[in-house]
């Protein structure tokens, strides 16, 4: 039957990008899960959680290229393409992230992580959460801008994306806090080297959580 | 002559043929807004579109019926009564046929434009190119262009200014309250001109243009008020997006609004030939003028309803899957710029298409950043099949000319 009219109706990237970012959120949590596992020293299931890691990081990487996939040549979207796209890249990086750092984490299983440090790390996963949750309701609150055009609701996206930039700053200084006391309380090298890295890994998924806010807000600028 | 009461049957065949198809094809894009936004179920498009096409058919259709029968090609073809009746016959026969093959390979081509093709097939057998009309063609032609384009400025407009009177303030839902007997009166406003300035209860009135002008627009007014007065009753607010639900309930006034309109537009795609027919065969000639018989309308009305009560569902259940960005205020701006665009070409006599008014208005609406994805390709599909339709309507028309002629 012949409906040019249906051929008009692309289906929308904003389902996509909701759903791309509760998959990052559900990493997150199994990463937090992951961590505290490996903390706990009867670490039984980490590889279980590299596998479930996994498993979401591919579901997520078929949301993002249905996504790209599915905007053919001469859409118009109610924002700009490529500024989509990146702002999927950026929301996608925190999923690679998260990974790799489970990775760099299981290289060294079973040395696990210091006493000393223990409670240091905790806090700072818990820090780096914050920011990926508010992810998902930003792009929540950014939909519901795409479809009323409020002030007042850019003023909230524009709100949350404020918070991602203020919880990326808390763990930035909870990460430097954490660098400065693997160097002071570990003495073996090979061990600070992995520590180190490993704060680094886990720091930078608030980074481009908050690069992702970034790229949100050039989307909501009018 | 008992051929000749031959071909008129054979006339009524092709003619209810026609008129089927369009029925078939083109409720998907009046009704499609008000289904993808959930306004109507499947059901109530299906009699909605049936009941308001018939309407719309034998009380505003008239005028365009005879456009496009005398417009574009000369009447000087319709001087031997029976070259004129092969050729009704062919045009008739073609148009439906190339509009099969369309719904067939899936191509989004205009029932409109169709039937015009096929007339100029005609023409061109009848009495070489000297008949067509090459003005009045570019005319229409241009018309083509700018029904869609008028469309989309008039979808871009409506929901820029519900964006910005309704759902960008603090309280949309009572904003869309207040602001409801406008954007209904409007619509009420161009429908009461047409049916004053066409139908023959309008003529008989015989007001003058200004007069008429203040008439509908008391009259739309007042109407439109009264309409919010029910609509108040029946909306209660239930959640955030109580605006969305006024625009629902609006909503379904705006599709009768469409069907109407295109009713009135479409049947004479497929009552116009068959017209020429009929008044052959009754009185042996055809002058420059003829009237089409309410009953025919009626009959193309009729064809237009069935063609949508048995396709319809179809259609309208794939309409309902797929579509899911639209919503009741971006539904309504479509709605109201394509049967608007369709009324006001329909009063000045140009065939358009009602398919490319939707279309039209979708992009209005997309290009107001009202939805989220909408596929701007199809412009080019849809200039590619203009480009197309009229001469591949015209050679059918050419072919079916010569074989008709072989056994009439």
């Amino acid at each position: 039957m012949r409906i040019p009219f249906i051929t008009m109706f692309v289906s929308s990237p904003f389902d996509g990008l909701q759903e791309h970012a509760e998959k990052v959120k559900e990493c997150a949590w199994v990463f937090q899960r992951a961590i505290e596992c490996i903390i706990e020293d009867r670490c039984e299931d980490f590889e279980h959680f590299r596998k479930d890691i996994d498993k979401l990081e591919s579901e997520a990487d078929a949301i993002k290229r249905r996504i790209r996939g599915h905007l053919p040549k001469g859409t118009l979207l109610a924002v700009d393409k490529f500024e989509l796209f990146r702002y999927l890249g950026e929301q996608d990086k925190v999923l690679d992230v998260v990974e790799e750092g489970l990775d760099w984490l299981s290289f060294r299983a079973a040395a696990g992580i210091p006493e000393v440090l223990e409670k240091d790390f905790m806090l700072l996963v818990a820090a780096v959460m914050d920011p990926i949750e508010e992810l998902s309701k930003m792009v929540a609150e950014a939909r519901k801008y795409f479809s009323n055009f409020s002030e007042e609701q850019r003023v909230r996206v524009k709100d949350k994306i404020r918070d991602l930039r203020h919880y990326e700053h808390e763990a930035d200084k909870l990460e430097d806090a954490v660098k400065e006391k693997i160097f002071n309380a570990i003495e073996d090298p090979v061990a600070v080297f992995h520590l180190i890295r490993l704060t680094e890994i886990i720091g930078s998924i608030a980074d481009h959580a908050e690069n992702a806010g970034d790229m949100m807000r050039a989307m909501v600028a009018k | 002559m008992g051929s000749e009461y031959t071909v008129l049957i054979i006339g009524y065949i092709f003619g209810f043929y026609m008129a089927w198809n369009i029925g078939a094809n083109d409720v998907a894009n009046s009704m499609a807004s008000a289904v993808g936004a959930r306004a109507i179920t499947i059901r109530q498009a299906i009699f909605i579109a049936g009941i308001l096409n018939i309407i719309g058919a034998v009380f505003i259709g008239s005028h365009v019926t005879q456009t496009i029968r005398k417009g574009i090609v000369s009447t000087d073809i319709l001087t031997d009564p029976h070259m004129a009746l092969i050729g009704a016959l062919s045009a008739l026969l073609a148009a439906a046929l190339w509009v099969s093959f369309a719904t067939w390979k899936s191509l989004p081509v205009s029932t409109t434009h169709s039937i015009v093709g096929a007339m100029i097939g005609f023409g061109i057998m009848a009495g070489g190119f000297s008949v067509i009309n090459w003005g009045k063609l570019g005319a229409v032609v241009l018309s083509w262009v700018i029904s869609p384009v008028f469309a989309m400025v008039l979808g871009f407009l409506m929901f820029k200014t519900i964006v910005k009177f309704i759902l960008s303030k603090e309280d949309p839902f009572s904003q869309a309250l207040k602001l409801a007997p406008y954007f209904i009166s409007i619509a009420l406003f161009v429908v009461i001109l047409s049916f004053l300035f066409k139908t023959p209860l309008g003529k008989s009135l015989a007001i003058g243009t200004p007069l008429a002008l203040l008439v509908a627009l008391a009259l739309a007014v007042a109407l439109g008020f009264l309409a919010v007065k029910i609509l108040r009753k029946f909306i209660k607010k239930t959640n955030l997006t109580g605006e969305e639900e006024v625009f629902r309930k609006i909503q379904i006034g705006t599709s009768c609004y469409v069907a109407l309109a295109q009713g009135a537009n479409d049947v004479a795609n497929a009552i116009g030939p068959l017209a020429v027919i009929y008044f052959l065969v009754k009185t042996g000639s055809v002058g420059a003028k003829v009237p089409v018989p309410v009953f025919l309308l009626f009959f193309g009305g009729i064809g237009i309803a069935c063609g949508i009560g048995m396709a319809g569902h179809r259609v309208m259940d794939t309409i309902g899957r797929k579509i899911t960005t639209l919503t009741n205020t971006r539904g309504f701006s479509v709605d109201f710029a394509a049967a608007t665009t369709v009324m006001v070409a329909s009063k000045m006599g140009l065939p358009v298409s009602t398919t490319h008014a939707a279309v039209g208005g979708v992009m209005g609406v997309g290009l107001a950043r009202g939805i989220d994805a909408v596929n701007f390709r199809i412009i080019f599909e849809i200039i590619l099949y203009w480009i197309l339709t009229v001469p591949a309507a015209a050679i059918t028309s050419i072919v079916i000319f010569k074989i008709l002629q072989l056994f009439i």
